[in-house]
């Protein structure tokens, strides 16, 4: 197989394909299938989605120590989910993908989405809820420089990523409920879910709170140790 | 032969298959199928505590059914009317459909993660992805791994007079510190993991990977099965021989050969895992007896 050599076109091209591909099956689907369909549209999407980053990651040469510090915290998230009103998982996917990158910050988050679920139970929820925590884990990674500045700046995204994810979910709540997306509907799955944002908003800044600086010690010092 | 002692790719394509076409069909008669095999196979494979779950899927049942009616106004027939809001019976019909339909896809997908255990699914995933199916099973290694360590962290601390547990602030403040140095210990360790893995020669070549999994003539069969049923009710319901119209008035589609076709491979289709574990138990009962 031949790879592209220039750093600069790849980074296009990891750009580019999903930003393309996954339009497509949007429009596609919007054209093609009727209203009532609209479920599954989002549903490809969303198990497209995480497949196209997911390959990426498998691609690409990834050192034995990255891969196996993405477990441990995979682990950590998913040993902490079993933990009831004890919810570190968005704050533990921030903070790896502010100090391992982006990727590893999908990684893990779409990851301990999927191991938990073992425990949780799977369903067709999963690939939304690998999605939304692995985009709150790359967006970090993306933004590590401000966030790792401002410890403010963390928290609110601590804050509006567990809003973000309480969004995403309830989307997906009405669609699978309705076929095709209905506000009516969503305001009141918005409605009963309001205790469960709540808790995942506070429940993250409160741990940004507390573990940012512990962790992210912990974190550097291995990153600086081993020169990863 | 059993969904349980079969090929993981068999067990997985037989349930996913009829976990998916319910959840996206909304026509009554193939969510009737599908739910009635959904329970049927979990009361056959059932365990103790099983008795809960049903009635959890019972009342979600209910509550779902009911939602929509509350919400959504639309349709014909109106049943009646509270404080100038109409409550319609398509609106209900709905309702009902939709809870059929969310109830038989939390019945296959537990099915799906009690059968397919952590092995089987790795087994899966490895043929495709062989690193992420590494970190995945790494990751399920070290959730009892972290708890024995956390364990013996405490009662190293508690040993050392470390950790005062006499009121609340003091008990949270020694949980805290036992998950630092967990936390510490367990990247130090994942290095030394990693580092060991690449001196043993991991990453410079193809990984192969050992299965104990065989793919057998009854696999075979029921693969075929599967398959055949699979397309049998995907084919009418893609030329929609099975759509149904709720609104503004609630209509079966005709009951055409096409139609038919695709309710009597759906029923196939969702039968066939409870089928195959009554089977199994029926063969094990006939050479209990013979013995």
């Amino acid at each position: 197989m031949r790879t592209i050599e220039s750093p600069r076109l790849r980074r296009l091209l990891r750009v580019l394909l999903p930003a393309l591909v996954i339009p497509a099956l949007v429009l596609g689907g919007a054209l093609v299938l009727d209203e009532k369909r609209q479920m599954f549209t989002a549903f490809a999407v969303a198990v497209c989605a995480v497949l196209l980053f997911l390959a990426g990651i498998e691609r690409r040469q990834i050192g034995a120590r990255r891969m196996v510090l993405s477990a441990v915290m995979i682990a950590l998230c998913v040993a902490g989910r079993l933990i009831p009103f004890f919810k570190p998982v968005t704050a533990l996917t921030v903070l790896t993908a502010l100090y391992l990158g982006g990727e590893a910050g999908f990684l893990v988050g779409a990851l301990s989405a999927l191991l938990s679920n073992f425990y949780f139970g799977q369903g067709p929820w999963t690939p939304f809820q690998m999605l939304a925590w692995g985009l709150i884990g790359l967006f970090a990674g993306l933004l590590a420089r401000p966030l790792k500045k401002s410890r403010w700046l963390l928290l609110c995204y601590g804050l509006l990523s567990g809003v973000f994810f309480s969004l995403v979910m309830d989307v997906w709540t009405v669609l699978w409920y309705n076929g095709s997306f209905d506000a009516g509907l969503w305001l009141v799955a918005m409605g009963t879910a309001l205790p469960h944002t709540v808790l995942y908003a506070a429940s993250n800044f409160a741990f940004l709170w507390m573990l940012a600086r512990p962790i992210g010690e912990k974190l550097e010092r291995i990153r600086i140790k081993y020169g990863l | 032969m059993s969904l349980a002692s079969c090929n993981p790719a068999v067990a997985a394509v037989c349930l996913l298959s009829a976990a998916g076409i319910a959840m996206f069909c909304m026509n009554p008669v193939i969510l009737a199928l599908s739910l009635c095999g959904a329970v049927c196979f979990s009361l056959l494979c059932g365990r103790a505590g099983e008795g809960r779950w049903h009635l959890f899927v019972a009342l979600l049942f209910v509550a779902t059914a009911l939602v929509n009616p509350l919400v959504s106004h639309r349709g014909a027939t109106v049943l009646l009317v509270v404080n100038h809001t109409p409550l319609t019976l398509e609106s209900l019909l709905w309702g009902i459909s939709a809870a059929a339909a969310v109830a038989a896809a939390l019945c296959w997908f537990r099915a799906f993660s009690r059968l397919m255990t952590g092995d089987r699914l790795l087994w899966l995933f490895g043929r495709f992805s062989p690193r992420l199916s590494l970190v995945l099973s790494m990751a399920f290694r070290f959730v009892p791994l972290f708890g024995r360590q956390a364990k013996k962290i405490r009662q190293t601390q508690r040993a050392l007079g470390a950790l005062r547990e006499d009121s609340a602030a003091g008990s949270f403040r020694g949980s805290a510190r036992v998950f630092s140095v967990l936390l510490t210990w367990a990247l130090e360790n994942g290095i030394v993991t990693a580092d060991s893995m690449a001196a043993r020669g991991y990453g410079s070549g193809r990984r192969t990977q050992f299965s104990v999994f065989r793919f057998r003539r009854a696999d075979g069969v029921l693969l075929a099965l599967a398959l055949l049923f699979f397309a049998g009710a995907c084919i009418p319901l893609a030329c929609g021989a099975l759509d149904t119209v709720y609104y503004p008035r609630a209509a079966l589609p005709r009951l055409t050969p096409a139609a038919l076709t695709g309710y009597v491979s759906y029923g196939l289709l969702a039968l066939l895992p409870a089928a195959a574990e009554g089977w199994e138990a029926i063969r094990w009962k006939c050479l209990r007896s013979s013995i």
